[in-house]
Order: C-alpha cells, then sequence, then structure tokens
C-alpha cells in the first residue's frame, strides 16, 4: 500500500531523514517508534507532501507521490491526524470534520461517479464521543477531545491510509485504552495504519510490525516483541 | 438640526465605502496573512473603471444600463485581483514578511502609474449615475438618493459578507485556511486555489468601494492612497481579519472623520491616529481582532 525508499528529507539545511525505508501493507498496523527528535514526525511531514523529499520514493498504490502537493495526496486516500491535532480553533467541531465530509464526497464522485457509504457513520462508530461536540468550537476541547476529532476528522475523508503523529501523547492511560480501541476499530475497517510513537510499551500492545529510528535512520524493524528484547532500540528510544 | 441629519447620512455614507475598503483588506490579511499596500489602489482602480465605462459606453443611456454598468470596476478589480495573487505574491509567501511589503508598495506605484497612462491626469466622473437619482428632502436641505443607495449597498455588503463567511461552504474552507493552512491542504484543499478566490473576493470588495463612490467623488490621482490609510485605520481599531471589526472601525472612523472635517479640521486626521494609537497601546489587536 505505502512503500518510502530510500527517503531523504531536509528541514531548511539541515538533513534530517538518511535513505529512510519502511513499509505499509494492506489492513496493518505499522508503528514508527523513536524518542524526540529522531525523525518520526519528519517521516509522517515527507509522507504528507509538508517536506520535499530530495531522494528516493514514496510509493502509494502504484504511485510515486514524490512530487505531489498535500491535497493530492489526501484526495488520493491519505488521512493525518497531526502531533498538535490541527484541529480549526475557531471552527465548530461540526464544521471541522464537514470539510473533509465534502471532500471525502468530491472524490469518490470524481472517482467512480457514486456517493461512498455514510463516513459520519464511520468516524462516530470509532469515537462516539465526538457526536456530541458537533456544536463546541475546536478551541474549547480537551486535550484528549481534540485527538479524537483529529482522527474522526481524517476518517470522514473514507482514506485508504491513515498518517497519527504521537496519537497516544499526554493521553491518561485509561483513554490511551480507549485509543487502542479506535485503532483496532479502524484497522477491522480495512484501512491501513502508520503510526508514530515516542512511547515503545503504547507501540508493542498495538502494531503488527515495528520501525524504529534514531538520528534519521531506520535501526530496526521487525515484529514488536523482537524490539522490546533488542538492546539497541531500547537504548535509542531511551536516549 | 437638517444639517445634523446630513452629517449623520453623510458619516454612514462614508463608514460604507471605508467598510467595503477595509473588509476587503481584512480579508486578505485574515486568510493570506499579507498586508496588501496596494489596496487603496485596486479601490481607484475600480473607481476609474466604472467612471470610464459608464463615460464610455453609457452616455445618455436609461438609469438600468448605468446601474449595470456600475459594478464594472469591481469585477475588473477581482479579474486583476486573480492575476496578480498567483504571480507576484505566490512565490513570496515563504519569503519573510518584508518581500510582501516590498512587493505590494511596489504594486501600488505600478497601479498609479497604470491609472495615470491608461486614463490621464484629469478628474473622471460618472455623475450620470447620481443626477439620474435625484435627491430628496431633509428637512429644509436636499439630499442625493444615490447616497441612501451606496448605505444600502454597504449594509447588504456586511450582511452577505456575514452570511458568506459564516453559513456558506466555501466561507468553512475560507476560515479553516486562515486559521491553519498547512492542516487545511491535508485534508484536500487546493490552497493555492481558495488563496486566489480570497485575494480577488477582497480585491472586488476594494473595487466596489470605487465603482460605488465613484458617481458621488470623481476618480482621481492619489485617491487610493488617501483610502489605504484610512483603511488601515478602520483595521488597527477593528482589528485586522475581523469582519465586525472593519464595521466597527469603519463607522468610528467615519463619524470622527465627519466631526473632525465640522469642528477641528486642522487635526482631523492627527485625532484619527491618535485613536489608533491608543487602541494598539490598550489593545494591539483591535477591538474585535484575535492574536
Amino acid at each position: 500500500m505505502l512503500e518510502l525508499k530510500a527517503i531523504d528529507t531536509y528541514r531548511g539545511p539541515a538533513h534530517i531523514l538518511y535513505g529512510v525505508s519502511l513499509r505499509v501493507d494492506k489492513q496493518e498496523v505499522v508503528c514508527l517508534v523513536g524518542r524526540n527528535g529522531a525523525g518520526k514526525t519528519t517521516t509522517i511531514e515527507s509522507i504528507m507532501g509538508f517536506l520535499p523529499v530530495r531522494s528516493g520514493q514514496i510509493i502509494f498504490g502504484d504511485e510515486d507521490l514524490k512530487n505531489l502537493p498535500p491535497h493530492e495526496r489526501a484526495r488520493r486516500g491519505i488521512g493525518y491526524s497531526p502531533e498538535d491535532c490541527g484541529v480549526f480553533p475557531e471552527l465548530t467541531v461540526g464544521e471541522n470534520l464537514m470539510i473533509s465530509r465534502w471532500l471525502g464526497d468530491e472524490v469518490a464522485r470524481r472517482r467512480d461517479g457514486k456517493e461512498r457509504p455514510n463516513p459520519e457513520a464511520q468516524a462516530f462508530d470509532i469515537f462516539p464521543e465526538v457526536q456530541g461536540l458537533l456544536h463546541r468550537q475546536g478551541l474549547h476541547l480537551s486535550g484528549g477531545q481534540r485527538k479524537m476529532v483529529a482522527v474522526a476528522r481524517a476518517m470522514m475523508l473514507s482514506p485508504r491510509l491513515l498518517l497519527l503523529d504521537e496519537a497516544f501523547e499526554g493521553l491518561a492511560p485509561v483513554v490511551v485504552n480507549r485509543f487502542i480501541e479506535a485503532v483496532m476499530k479502524i484497522k477491522a475497517m480495512g484501512i491501513s495504519i502508520l503510526m508514530a510513537e515516542s512511547h515503545l510499551g503504547a507501540a508493542t500492545r498495538i502494531g503488527d510490525r515495528l520501525y524504529a529510528i534514531d538520528r534519521g535512520e531506520i535501526i530496526f524493524h521487525g515484529p514488536p516483541k523482537e524490539a522490546l528484547a533488542d538492546e539497541k532500540v531500547v537504548k535509542a528510544l531511551r536516549g | 438640526m437638517d444639517i445634523l441629519i446630513i452629517q449623520i447620512l453623510n458619516s454612514i455614507f462614508y463608514a460604507c465605502i471605508l467598510f467595503l475598503i477595509a473588509t476587503g483588506l481584512s480579508l486578505i490579511y485574515g486568510v493570506m496573512r499579507i498586508v496588501n499596500l496596494a489596496h487603496g489602489s485596486l479601490y481607484a482602480l475600480g473607481a476609474y473603471v466604472t467612471a470610464w465605462t459608464i463615460g464610455t459606453f453609457a452616455v445618455g443611456a436609461p438609469i438600468w444600463v448605468l446601474f449595470l454598468l456600475l459594478p464594472a470596476g469591481a469585477v475588473a478589480v477581482a479579474a486583476v485581483g486573480a492575476l496578480i495573487e498567483p504571480t507576484l505574491l505566490r512565490p513570496i509567501y515563504n519569503r519573510p514578511e518584508e518581500y510582501q511589503l516590498l512587493i505590494t508598495f511596489a504594486l501600488l506605484l505600478i497601479l498609479e502609474d497604470a491609472m495615470h497612462f491608461l486614463f490621464g491626469g484629469v478628474p473622471l466622473t460618472a455623475g450620470a449615475v447620481i443626477d439620474s437619482m435625484g435627491t430628496m428632502r431633509v428637512m429644509d436641505l436636499r439630499y442625493p438618493v444615490y447616497n441612501l443607495l451606496v448605505i444600502a449597498i454597504g449594509i447588504a455588503a456586511a450582511v452577505f459578507l456575514w452570511a458568506f463567511i459564516y453559513r456558506t461552504k466555501f466561507g468553512v474552507i475560507l476560515r479553516a485556511t486562515s486559521q491553519n493552512m498547512r492542516m487545511a491542504s491535508a485534508l484536500g484543499l487546493n490552497v493555492k486555489r481558495v488563496y486566489v478566490q480570497a485575494f480577488a473576493l477582497g480585491c472586488f470588495m476594494a473595487g466596489l468601494g470605487g465603482a460605488v463612490v465613484v458617481p458621488a467623488q470623481a476618480a482621481v490621482l492619489g485617491m487610493g492612497i488617501e483610502a489605504l490609510i484610512l483603511a488601515f485605520v478602520v483595521v488597527v481599531i477593528g482589528g485586522l481579519g475581523s469582519l465586525e471589526g472593519a464595521l466597527i472601525g469603519a463607522l468610528i472612523v467615519s463619524f470622527v472623520r465627519t466631526a473632525g472635517i465640522q469642528f477641528f479640521p486642522e487635526i482631523e486626521l492627527a485625532v484619527l491616529y491618535l485613536i489608533a494609537a491608543v487602541v494598539l497601546l490598550v489593545r494591539p489587536t483591535g477591538l474585535f481582532g484575535r492574536a
């Protein structure tokens, strides 16, 4: 579904990613773990098109996305929930969701001329709590609510792949469990997920496969249990 | 008493013109974070185009033809805006703010010279429009009916813009883009297209201000500079990026200006700047602006 082939990304003059390669298969949850500043967000932003990739390829389906702007990548079926959630603060939750809904409808009509299955039902099935927040402004949401709205909004696009950047960050343990359930539901809907995550524990509970990144390079790839036993990975994550 | 009523009507008339200009300036800043120094010149261009169109094609024409041609300036300026944004502004979005100030100031100079070249140095008027509507009695004085029409246009524009921004799909998209351009693009919005549309709409408002003012005041070289300064005072008082701020700011500036011309003409502009300075000190984001 998604394959990064040896990408190199810079932020301004700083070289951040060094030949990063990873793969996300259909209906798979892949975690990208690393400590702060290791290159997780840069990887996600490179996939989304916010940062130019100097070399390598980003293959999604059978197409190289490297030269496409972010909105074209979203229209091809990539949903995105950033680290800061990106909820529009002066829009209501309902308006936040509607933007994705409109664009998802437009893309579906253009693709096969048909209406798609009700995306609200999918989004509210994952986070029923969001239904009670529809009239509240983004500004007035708690941290956990913002995370839920960001994921629900990404789901309204009916994505094929969901990019979640630090989805569990700052959440209380009980809410983390709620999010793990949500990720499992999304996976069961046939959607692939790539999660950038700082906490190895949470990533091992949720991921089918795991990549560890340190200083812009992939240092481990394999099943989550092996990552826990890998001294290099544990050391890199502790810093 | 009759003079007081006339002065109040004049203040509201001028507030409507200022609102049309300032709301365009504010909209462009709100969505694109561009301080458009050429905005006053776009207002002047709207005035010139309408005066020229009516003067060239509608001499002796029936009143409905005059009104049909009145928005010509606004449409022309919106088209100019749709050309300016992708060619001159888009390349500088990722550069320091000095670049946008330099480029919009350069645009101001280019537009002023282009208007001089195209329309000459002679003032142009569209007096046929105001004449066709006649005057009405206000106690012992007469007042142009056209000015009341401009007030109605100003009110309609405020209502239309409010509904457009807060009640339509495009309005939601516009507000989303203004709040977080990156996230808007990550949700599939073509931000470049939104920017062109927002800039053209802001230019349309400036051009509409020029188009509706020109039957009452001649289009002259330099009118855009004065309008730009007053529009800046309006948005400083009301808050850049705020529709309500543009409305309240325009009313404050217009009433103070009218009172200033009547009672303290030597320091009329100084009083306006003083009010703007006090607002900046007490509430730097303006009365309705957000940090």
